[in-house]
């Protein structure tokens, strides 16, 4: 589904370059997590293969479903199924949840040749969808984001990603600001959206995410590289000895340049 | 060695000369008074503090006659832009002048006043406020529609009295065969405990230039209240110079929301006069130009006497080559002490030539006051456009929702449905030009 070939990136218009040769494939029904101190460079993957604009491509490519999408619009990728959890979700005063999906739902329709959802269709649409987070209707009336919890921002990302139900998601730090509730009802929201249609990438610093969601493949990215990975268990060896043991272990066997 | 200099005045402008026909004692002092001020003031310069910014050339390089001279034409059917909250509280003036046929007052509460002023002009309210308020020095525009206005809006709201309806003074500007002058006229009189709401409509019909110079006065006993909205959509070549003026005797709110939409030029001088304790005021604005418009806010909020809530939201988008002007002047005399005052100028930059100047002016001599004022020059963050692009929506769509949601604050505070649709259609068409 995604295949991501020596990708180098830096930030547009200035000499920082943060992506270094990363290399990722990523098949239907999978789930992967990306972890790596901070800096590392795991948000800015997720952020370049999402098509945001402050960044430039340098050096490889990005496959999706064997399409190079390295050159495509951030608006072109969503409609190609791509969908990004930010970090930060924006809060835009003004425009309703049910007003952005409703646009974006119709826009990715129309993309797609698929048929759009009228008004009153796309409302017990978007209803039936409420559930994957546990929120109440009046959820959907308020103006994105703006005055909700840390906690309610991240649900609505989910919320947004149920409702959109995209091909491959990338999750970025969702468990970060997330007291233990909230990050049980933001998981198990995530796994109801997981199938064997579509793919998970999740990007965090801390193992406590991957004990709701279960990942089937985890990989270690330092200094703008992934430089290791494997299965669950790398993870688990990450929380136990921390980065460094590992950035140590990789210099005494030769595997780090 | 004395020179004598010959400055322009605001009737080098003006073909012909402007004389007082009235037949009303009131009218024609006033009319006479605006032709002594008229030729004794010069024309404003960019030499000028409160003209440095604006430039004035689309009423320059004019000479502008009567609407009569100009052949203006007929308005015809104009019921597509009646409130339907308005059908029977609702004056029309086309190109200035009162048009009986299309107005319709019946459906008002007893002894309230919605009419011509020059039908009123024995009524002892006219005679002793008309051109009273306004108090603009050194001005020429004031004093041109003072000597040159021969009918108006005459509103009188008695004690106690509520209309509920709101009041529609629509007016509106036909094509002509030459650029000419217009100059509505409101006197609102507003008894103690009287409360309305007014909506003050200018609307081009064509794409023709003229010159539309309002005076709106508002005397607002004690406890009256009253809610102001001015929608300018004037046609793109117009001129616009309006002088709305309130003065508040205690305890009174007025509150006045002014959009403005259309003209080549636009300038407003909203003035709120505290005239006694505890008052309640706002002065709120939203601006939406492009192409090369110009509007130039210049605003006095002027606090004379102790305990005073005043509030000024002034918002502005500025797309091509438009330009926007706001200098907000909040004054505050020596004994005007618990003052709350807060202004606060917000502009959104949306194309790369597009020119924002804004000044907020504090002259607070009282100092038991809280006045706060704030002003941003902003274009859209990029990391919104991103996020709304994320989710698939285009860049252009994207650009337009965010545009859209932050002119959406002062169209709400509308309270007119039909008024309030009206204007979310402007701010849809305004930020969707482009699309097909």
């Amino acid at each position: 589904m995604l295949e991501i070939k020596n990708l180098h990136a830096k930030v547009e218009g200035e000499d920082i370059h943060i992506l270094k040769g990363v290399n990722l494939n990523v098949s239907a029904g999978e789930i992967h997590a990306i972890m790596g101190p901070n800096g590392s460079g795991k948000s800015t993957l997720s952020k370049v293969v999402s098509g945001h604009p402050e960044y430039e491509v340098t050096k490889g490519e990005i496959l999706f479903n064997g399409e190079d999408i390295t050159e495509l619009d951030a608006d072109e990728r969503a409609h190609l199924g791509l969908f990004l959890a930010f970090q930060y979700p924006v809060e835009v005063p003004g425009i309703t949840n049910k007003t952005l999906l409703r646009e974006a739902y119709n826009t990715i329709a129309r993309a797609n040749d698929r048929e759009e959802l009228d008004p009153i269709e796309f409302e017990d649409y978007i209803e039936s969808k409420l559930e994957v987070i546990e929120m109440k209707d009046e959820f959907l009336s308020r103006s994105i984001n703006t005055g909700f919890s840390g906690g309610e921002k991240k649900k609505n990302e989910i919320f947004q990603m149920a409702v959109l139900n995209p091909v491959l998601s990338f999750l970025d730090e969702t468990d970060s600001g997330l007291d233990i509730d909230a990050l049980k009802v933001v998981s198990d929201g995530v796994n109801k959206i997981a199938s064997n249609e579509n793919a998970i990438v999740m990007i965090t610093h801390y193992q406590r995410l991957l004990n709701y969601i279960k990942p089937g493949f985890v990989h270690v990215m330092m200094d703008g590289k992934i430089i290791k990975s494997g299965g669950p268990e790398l993870a688990e060896q990450l929380e136990a000895n921390g980065y460094d043991a590992l950035e140590k272990e990789m210099v005494l066997n030769g595997e780090a340049q | 060695m004395s020179e004598v200099i010959q400055k322009d005045t605001m009737l080098s402008y003006i073909s012909g000369s402007v004389e007082s026909d009235a037949k009303s004692v009131a009218i024609r002092a006033i009319n006479e008074r605006g032709i002594v001020a008229l030729e004794n003031t010069a024309f404003p310069t960019k030499k000028d503090e409160d003209w440095r910014f604006i430039d004035l050339k689309s009423i320059t390089r004019n000479q502008f006659v009567t609407a009569e001279e100009a052949n203006a034409i007929e308005s015809g059917d104009i019921s597509e832009h009646y409130l339907p909250e308005a059908l029977n509280s609702r004056l029309v003036f086309v190109n200035g002048e009162y048009n009986r046929g299309l107005s319709s007052v019946e459906g008002l509460p007893n002894h309230v006043i919605v009419g011509n002023l020059s039908e009123h002009a024995d009524n002892p309210h006219v005679k002793e406020y008309l051109g009273t308020i306004t108090n603009y020095d050194d001005d020429v525009f004031a004093p041109f529609n003072d000597a040159a206005f021969k009918n108006g809006s005459f509103i009188y709201v008695p004690e106690e009295t509520v209309v509920e309806a709101p009041i529609h003074i629509l007016n509106v500007f036909t094509n002509a065969e030459k650029p000419f002058y217009a100059t509505p006229r409101l006197l609102y009189i507003g008894e103690m405990f009287s409360k309305s709401t007014i909506i003050e409509e200018h609307i081009g019909l064509a794409d023709n230039e003229y010159l539309n110079v309002p005076v709106t006065e508002f005397k607002m006993f004690t406890g009256s209240n009253v809610h102001h909205a001015r929608i300018q959509r004037d046609s793109k070549k117009a001129s616009h110079v309006s002088r709305p003026i309130a003065m508040l005797d205690k305890n009174a709110e007025y509150h006045s929301y002014t959009i403005c939409l259309g003209a080549k030029l636009f300038r407003n001088d909203p003035r709120v006069i505290q005239n006694a304790e505890e008052v309640d005021f706002t002065v709120d604005g939203l601006v939406l130009i492009d192409g090369d418009q110009i509007a130039d806010t210049h605003s006095i909020m002027d606090h004379r006497f102790a305990h005073g809530n005043s509030h000024q939201l002034h918002k502005v988008v500025v797309n091509d080559n438009a330009h926007s002007i706001f200098n907000g002047k909040i004054f505050v005399a020596k004994d005007a002490q618990k003052i709350d005052s807060f202004q606060e100028n917000r502009n959104l930059l949306i194309s790369d030539n597009g020119k924002v100047n804004t000044k907020p002016q504090l002259e607070i001599f009282a100092d038991d006051v809280l006045c706060s004022h704030g002003a941003t020059i902003g274009q859209l963050q990029d990391e919104e456009v991103f996020y709304l692009q994320s989710r698939g929506l285009t860049e252009q769509k994207s650009r337009e929702l965010l545009v859209y949601a932050f002119a959406l604050e002062s169209v709400e505070s509308m309270e007119v449905e039909s008024v309030e649709k009206l204007l979310l259609n402007e701010v849809i068409k305004y930020t969707n030009r482009d699309e097909k």
